[in-house]
């Protein structure tokens, strides 16, 4: 099982929300309409999904493999 | 007798593209301004927006390929994209021929967004209003059903539909996007999405 590390460029983010749809445990559009990251790592390749459907290409996610983080 | 197919097929395929990038604009003005809230999923409105255009895509590539083989009026395939070529009303269909250019741009521009970013992808988006009022002009100017009363319904709804979604948008986008919060922190980085764990 791979663990993905996830990077939102905030100052891109536009709100649209595909992210909070297609993983809802990893991200969430705040009241200010900017998604955030609600983990840092996770192991759900949805975030793949949910960052490859991102309008704006604001969400990077990064396979860090299966080593726990520190 | 000369064989109307390709002509009827032509003006159908016109008036079909028409309605899909209506249907497109309108989509994607759904995905921005959210006007349904929840109930309708951001993912699944972005999707119909980009199948809607594609298929809009299909119906003037339809158009175009039709209007060169049909024999009504004389229209090379050079003509089919470099604006003017065209002996029928050329300015009207090299209106209808930039849309065409701008849309196939816009179009893929979302599959190149992470290489020419974000922001220049949604400022090439702004071109979609251009393309739409070009297509307007190109069909009600250059197609010869403009003159049918439901033909002028299709212009009035689809012109209607997408100053209206317009409207909407320019007057629901939060204020307090220009103002944003701070991040919260998020959770801690051992923890996983899935409750079971890794």
């Amino acid at each position: 099982m791979s663990t993905y590390r996830i990077t939102i460029d905030r100052s891109v983010c536009s709100g649209f929300g595909s992210c909070a749809d297609l993983a809802p445990q990893a991200f969430a559009v705040g009241a200010d309409g900017i998604a955030t990251a609600l983990v840092v790592e996770t192991d759900d390749p949805a975030v793949l999904d949910a960052a490859a459907s991102c309008p704006m290409a604001a969400i990077t996610v990064e396979e860090v493999g299966k080593q726990e983080a520190a | 007798m000369r064989d109307p197919t390709f002509w009827i097929l032509a003006r159908a395929s016109g008036l079909t593209a028409y309605a899909l990038l209506t249907l497109s604009v309108l989509a994607g003005l759904v995905v921005k301004s959210k006007p349904f809230g929840p109930a309708v999923k951001q993912a699944a409105a972005t999707d119909l927006h980009r199948f809607l255009a594609l298929l809009g895509l299909g119906a003037i590539a339809l158009h175009g390929t039709a209007l060169v083989l049909d024999s009504t009026v004389k229209i090379s395939p050079a003509a089919l994209v470099v604006p003017g070529l065209s002996p029928y009303r050329p300015l009207w269909t090299a209106l209808g021929v930039l849309a065409a250019e701008l849309m196939v741009l816009v179009y893929l521009s979302f599959a190149l967004r992470r290489r020419i970013g974000g922001r220049n992808w949604r400022r090439l988006h702004w071109a979609t209003y251009a393309i739409f009022a070009l297509a307007t002009a190109h069909g009600l100017l250059s197609g010869t059903d403009s003159r049918q009363a439901w033909a002028g319904w299709l212009y009035v709804g689809a012109l209607g539909a997408v100053v209206t979604a317009t409207a909407w948008r320019a007057l629901s986008t939060p204020a307090a996007r220009t103002a944003r919060l701070p991040q919260p922190s998020p959770r801690p980085a051992t923890q996983t999405a899935n409750t079971g764990g890794s």
